[in-house]
């Protein structure tokens, strides 16, 4: 099965998505940019793959 | 696997619709006069998640979402798909006339959107989503939006975010919203870019106090924002999404909160718009009645298929010609009394007459990849009569289009035909011609006009007003109709 679809959904518009969605989105924006500071400051490495790109590269 | 029946039952007449392409799972082509989609087995799968669904029945009982049926077998299937990877095969109901968004007006463009998000949001709730944002997935019957692409129907991912909101907000939102705070209309921009307007083209055109407006600040200033600086992290971005736990409750209140925005924007014609629509131009009333009775006569003399109204502005012919034609399309180069049209036609839940907005010196051409993706007017469907009043003096006098041209480009329709010609004497007429030199537009005469129409039409009725400065002609292709002699007196 795919896992991308064939629109590039814009990676900015996913961002504001994350931004504008009210209430439903105060967990996940905080998760989102905790992750990002973690990774800024060395203390996470990058991800592993997600599994689109592991599908990508076969 | 494709047998030697199958292949036998193929109708021969099936081709690929040339703008069907960008979706790989699902394609549209044509055969024996009906519609198909081919469907990969993803494609497939994903129908039959919405076969499931309660949406599919609602929305096809209320007109909203194109009849749809699964077939049994592949035997419709052009060659060239089967080669592929063509799982299974869908039938549409025909939508009478395709039409596209740079063609409607303000009000056409805002249902078609406003119906996208209630599909949206209808398939969130049952565990699917809309891949794509385009209007161009949405058709009018008469003046009912019908979405027609059942592909676009797929099952949610988890973690992903609404992956149609950017091309909602280049193809719906920003073109709203240029017309109706800037009083912009968005046609000519839709019409030279398929992919509508990208949140940096619609920031550059805003002012400090645009993002104090509902809508701006999100979707058009922090949105080009974020495109400028993450722009080039698409799938990191999309894996830091995903991580985070987007979920579906985040999708639904982006739709909402977007439906919202849409619903709460407005456009209205200047307001000479408003007075004219009720008006008659410049006929008396009994001029008026035997216009409406020559109209009347040719439209009921026989069925009709599809019937243009070129010129139409407040739709009065096209109503007419509705009494005797399948189908009317009703064109205006004048977006304002078309949008009031459609108002009022979607009040009287009409689904016979689509409005559409055009100047007819300068069509709709054939545009996207290699031309085919979206077509010429007569591309998608020739008449068999055309309604052509009031309308060749602005085409000739205020377009500069030679009569002779006009005339040939009505003939090459192939259609028959009720053209009006208002002379030089008619006060409209001069109106166009005094603020040019003297002696322009020396074809723009009755006998050389006469002369013309009689060379490309069977001509077989010609009547003039009281006031003797307009005359009507019926006239049918040539070599199909008993012509008249036009140089003789006028009976």
């Amino acid at each position: 099965m795919h896992l991308l679809g064939y629109l590039d959904p814009g990676s900015g518009s996913m961002i504001l998505q994350i931004l504008a969605g009210g209430v439903a989105a105060i967990a996940v924006t905080a998760r989102f940019y905790w992750n990002r500071i973690l990774k800024f400051l060395r203390i996470r490495k990058d991800d592993e793959p997600a599994p689109e790109q592991q599908a990508d590269s076969a | 696997m494709q047998t030697p029946t199958e292949t036998s039952q193929r109708p021969e007449d099936s081709r690929l619709e040339p703008g069907s392409f960008r979706d790989p799972e699902s394609r549209v082509f044509y055969a024996g006069g009906d519609v198909y989609r081919a469907l990969s087995q993803d494609g497939l799968d994903d129908f039959k998640a919405l076969q499931e669904t309660k949406l599919f029945e609602r929305f096809q009982a209320d007109g909203r979402l194109v009849r749809t049926e699964l077939l049994e077998g592949t035997s419709a299937v052009p060659g060239e798909l089967l080669a592929k990877d063509c799982a299974g095969v869908l039938r549409h109901e025909r939508i009478p006339f395709v039409s596209y968004p740079y063609e409607w007006t303000f009000s056409m463009l805002k249902d078609a959107a406003l119906l996208q998000l209630d599909l949206n949001l209808a398939a969130l709730e049952e565990g699917l989503i809309l891949k794509d944002s385009t209007p161009y997935n949405v058709q009018f019957k008469g003046s009912k939006p019908v979405f027609v692409d059942v592909g676009s129907f797929e099952r949610l991912r988890e973690g992903e975010p609404w992956i149609g909101y950017r091309q909602f907000c280049m193809l719906y939102l920003y073109p709203l919203l240029l017309q109706a705070v800037k009083d912009v209309p968005f046609h000519p921009w839709l019409r030279g870019c398929i992919d509508g307007i990208t949140p940096a083209q619609m920031r550059s055109v805003c002012s400090f106090r645009d993002r104090f407006r509902k809508g701006f600040y999100l979707n058009v200033f922090l949105h080009a924002k974020l495109e400028a600086k993450h722009g080039d992290h698409g799938k990191e971005v999309k894996s830091e999404v995903k991580k985070a736990g987007f979920k579906k409750e985040l999708i639904v209140a982006n739709v909402r909160r977007m439906r919202k925005t849409i619903e709460s924007l407005s456009w209205d014609p200047p307001e000479g718009v408003w007075v004219a629509y009720g008006e008659r131009n410049s006929y008396s009333d009994a001029d008026a009645e035997r216009k409406d009775e020559f109209v009347r006569e040719v439209v009921t003399s026989q069925p009709w298929n599809l019937t243009w109204d070129i010129g139409a502005n407040n739709g009065r012919y096209s109503r007419i010609a509705a009494e005797g034609s399948k189908y009317v399309l009703a064109v205006d180069a004048d977006q304002g009394p078309v949008e009031l049209l459609y108002r009022t036609l979607r009040d009287e839940g009409d689904e016979q007459l689509l409005t559409l907005t055009m100047n007819l010196a300068d069509p709709s051409p054939s545009l996207g990849w290699r031309g085919l993706e979206r077509k010429d007017l007569a591309g998608r469907g020739k008449p068999d009569l055309v309604l052509a009043l009031a309308l060749i003096h602005h085409v000739a006098i205020a377009a500069n289009v030679p009569v002779a041209e006009f005339v040939d480009w009505l003939a090459s329709l192939g259609t028959s035909l009720v053209i009006e010609f208002p002379t030089r004497e008619d006060p409209m007429v001069k109106k166009l011609l005094g603020p040019k030199r003297e002696g322009l537009h020396p074809d723009y005469e009755r006998v050389n006009f006469e002369r013309v129409l009689a060379g490309a039409f069977d001509v077989e009725r010609r009547e003039r007003s009281s006031a003797g400065t307009r005359l009507l002609y019926f006239a049918r292709p040539k070599g199909t109709g008993s012509p008249i002699d036009l140089t003789a007196a006028e009976g």
